[in-house]
């Protein structure tokens, strides 16, 4: 198995140097693109950061995640407040489904 | 000629010869001089023909015509036309010209016509030179139809000898290069000479219009006959930063079927003697900085293949599971992630897509390819502009995180050869702040989530709400939250308690007696504070029934930690004093002595009472 796979490893050198020499037809971009001054497109966010950033704002998102789930066990039905568990709901919510997003696209999956 | 022409070839040859006979003469243009280059090292028929055209009439030319018989335009691909300006070393060729296919009246049958725009009018007596390339696909037909494994591949190439035109030529020449040195028979014509893998036909000089005649090459061809009856090609734009390819091929060996069995010990011990004309492997041009690339068929993924990336290119070379023989056929699927950045521009409020359209294996001959350009979600407005004709439509695919659907634009052409292979634009409009409802759709989700668990503790579900047992509850609830209640008085107030020994300690540490002094007071005012808060609590505690167990507990607690309170203070004035009087360290250690044993034993008590209450 080793030789073939050695033999189809020369092959290809072999195969990609005639094909080199005699390919006529390979695309290149117009010029067109350049003249009309086009900027091209990037990631709104640097592609290096995403599994950075996913990381933290899971970790945050979860943090916060957990004081909401402490509150909610440990106050009484007296001494509870909806406008504070509404504001850790959003806050932990959005931390996490920015921190999911990230996770998805580090991960691969290009939403 | 060693191999007879067919009926079929013999009738069109009568036809044709009628439609010369009776061919009307056109406009006075000649064809000075025509070199002609018949390609037929691949699978793919390349004639290039170099056209010296002069007006020899009295009106200016603008277009100049193309005849190629219709059986032969039925295989063509690709055809395009360049003018050639200078001579010799100092070629160089313009822009390529509009190619159409045109429909003049008075001309034999069976034959297609296209005819080249000239970019601007030959003028009386005026030449200019094209370089005309047409591509051919299916055109070199396998002879014998079947072989078997260790049968020699030998196809047969028809065309004429002569320049085909509508004009009279002066001069002409053919040239043929096959892919090896051995040819079986070729049709042979005055000044025909063969060298090496080459053969040459003519000079001939002075030929009428339509002047054709036939010449049948039959050689062997052991090149890859690799051609892809179905491609798919799905094109997705993410605006994240990368640009998804996925290729779906189904590709058969188009060279002659294989019969017989197929004997693997033979390929692999001789492979060129028993199986020449199959391949093995693949070849693949990606753009640079391709990544995640992956091959897999219905089966799985399949490990036989590597890749190598440099900075113009990315190659793949991909071994399909099985050698494949003539009408053996394989299925599988690519697919490769590109940067954003390299192939989504934006210009003039438009973002377009500039990418290549074709597939990207080498040599290869597409049947029918459905190039499918998803848009991100959103998209509007969008157009597409390619250097050749094709079919669109449009359609919907719903992919991750989609509320609506991604707008997906369908390109289909029939026929396609690598010198399709150029890039096309797809415009479209897109609003960035779309890109946000993404995070939005999950952030949404992940707030209901929450938002259940809100409903869930305040909901009272309970179905009886006049029972014993649920007044009951209710009212030991209200019991355990006030408890809770004033155990967090109690915490404050030892915190308290430990800001003062702070302070008692602090002043041993500098001897700032006016620091402890107003600590004192703070202390003093915040325990106030708390003892009125708990006032209430134990009156709540006292009228309700159910709290009769636990209320002797609480009212202990309460009391010890008043006497603590005092105990603490008195400690506290008494080291102060002492300060002021500039005591020693020794005898303030036996003023306090007997108060600090007693704080000790209390703070205990106190803290054992609190963990029996909390166990309740």
């Amino acid at each position: 198995q080793l030789r073939l796979s050695v033999n189809a490893a020369r092959d290809f050198t072999l195969r990609i140097q005639r094909q080199n020499r005699a390919s006529p037809h390979s695309p290149s971009p117009p010029p067109a693109a350049a003249a009309m001054a086009s900027k091209p497109v990037t990631a709104p966010v640097p592609i290096t950061w995403y599994p950075t950033l996913a990381v933290f704002m899971l970790s945050i998102g979860l943090l916060i995640t957990a004081s909401f789930f402490i509150y909610e066990a440990t106050s009484s039905r007296k001494t509870r407040s909806l406008p504070k568990e509404l504001t850790t709901g959003a806050l932990a919510s959005f931390f996490l489904g920015f921190g999911s997003l990230f996770l998805l696209l580090a991960s691969g999956v290009y939403v | 000629m060693a191999v007879g022409i067919g009926f079929r070839r013999r009738l069109d040859f009568l036809l044709l010869v009628i439609a010369i006979l009776s061919a009307p003469v056109l406009s006075d243009l000649i064809l000075s001089k025509v070199e002609r280059q018949i390609d037929l090292t691949s699978q793919i028929a390349r004639i290039s023909s170099t056209i010296k055209a002069e007006n020899d009439g009295s009106s200016s030319v603008s277009e100049i015509l193309l005849a190629i018989p219709e059986l032969q335009a039925k295989n063509l691909a690709y055809l395009t036309a360049r003018v050639i300006e200078g001579k010799g070393k100092a070629r160089t060729s313009g822009l390529a010209l509009t190619v159409e296919p045109a429909n003049p009246k008075g001309m034999p049958p069976a034959l297609s016509f296209y005819s080249i725009v000239l970019p601007k009018p030959l003028a009386n007596g005026d030449s200019v030179t094209l370089d005309v390339l047409a591509a051919f696909t299916h055109s070199l037909r396998p002879f014998p139809e079947k072989i078997t494994q260790a049968d020699i591949h030998l196809v047969l190439f028809q065309d004429t000898g002569h320049y085909l035109s509508p004009y009279p030529v002066k001069v002409q020449s053919l040239a043929v290069k096959l892919p090896q040195a051995r040819i079986e028979s070729y049709t042979k014509l005055d000044n025909t000479k063969t060298l090496g893998s080459e053969i040459k036909y003519g000079p001939y000089e002075n030929l009428p219009p339509f002047s054709y005649s036939p010449i049948a090459i039959h050689f062997e061809a052991n090149q890859a006959f690799a051609v892809a009856r179905e491609l798919v090609r799905e094109i997705e734009i993410s605006h994240w930063g990368n640009v998804q390819v996925t290729e779906h091929y189904d590709i058969v060996h188009g060279g002659a079927m294989s019969k017989g069995e197929f004997s693997r010990l033979d390929y692999q011990s001789k492979p060129q003697i028993r199986g020449a004309s199959a391949f093995k492997h693949l070849v693949a041009k990606l753009p640079p900085r391709a990544h995640s690339i992956y091959y897999r068929d219905a089966i799985g993924n399949i490990s036989t293949s590597h890749v190598r990336g440099d900075s113009k290119k990315t190659e793949i070379l991909i071994e399909p599971r099985y050698p494949l023989f003539g009408g053996w056929r394989t299925a599988f699927t690519i697919g490769y992630g590109l940067p954003l950045h390299d192939f989504v521009f934006e210009s003039e409020g438009k973002r377009f897509l500039n990418i290549s359209f074709g597939s990207p294996m080498h040599d290869i001959v597409t049947d029918s390819i459905t190039l499918k350009v998803v848009l991100p979600e959103g998209s509007k407005y969008f157009s597409v502009s390619t250097p050749f004709a094709v079919q669109q439509e449009e359609e919907i695919k719903m992919s991750h995180l989609d509320i609506f659907g991604r707008p997906v634009v369908v390109l289909k052409k029939a026929n396609v050869v690598p010198e399709h292979n150029q890039f096309f634009q797809v415009y479209y409009k897109f609003n960035a702040l779309a890109m946000l409802m993404e995070p939005f759709m999950l952030i949404t989700g992940i707030f209901f989530l929450f938002v259940t668990c809100i409903v869930y503790v305040h909901v009272d579900l309970s179905i009886s709400k006049s029972s014993a047992s649920y007044l009951a509850k209710l009212q030991w609830d209200e019991v355990r939250a006030t408890v809770q209640q004033i155990q967090n008085i109690i915490n404050q107030c030892l915190s308290t308690h430990e800001k003062l020994e702070a302070s008692l300690r602090d002043l041993s540490r500098t001897g700032d007696v006016q620091a402890c002094k107003a600590a004192r007071k703070a202390a003093d005012g915040l325990l106030k504070e708390l003892s009125k808060e708990l006032k209430p609590l134990i009156a709540f505690l006292q009228s309700t029934p159910p709290a009769a167990h636990i209320l002797p507990k609480v009212e202990e607690l309460v009391a010890k930690e008043r006497e603590l309170q005092e105990r603490l203070m008195a400690k506290h004035s008494t080291i102060v004093d002492s300060y002021e009087k500039k005591l020693g360290g020794k005898e303030t250690e036996n003023r306090v002595a007997s108060v600090q044993q007693k704080i000790v034993a209390l703070r205990q008590d106190i803290e054992d009472l609190m963990e029996y209450i909390d166990e309740i």
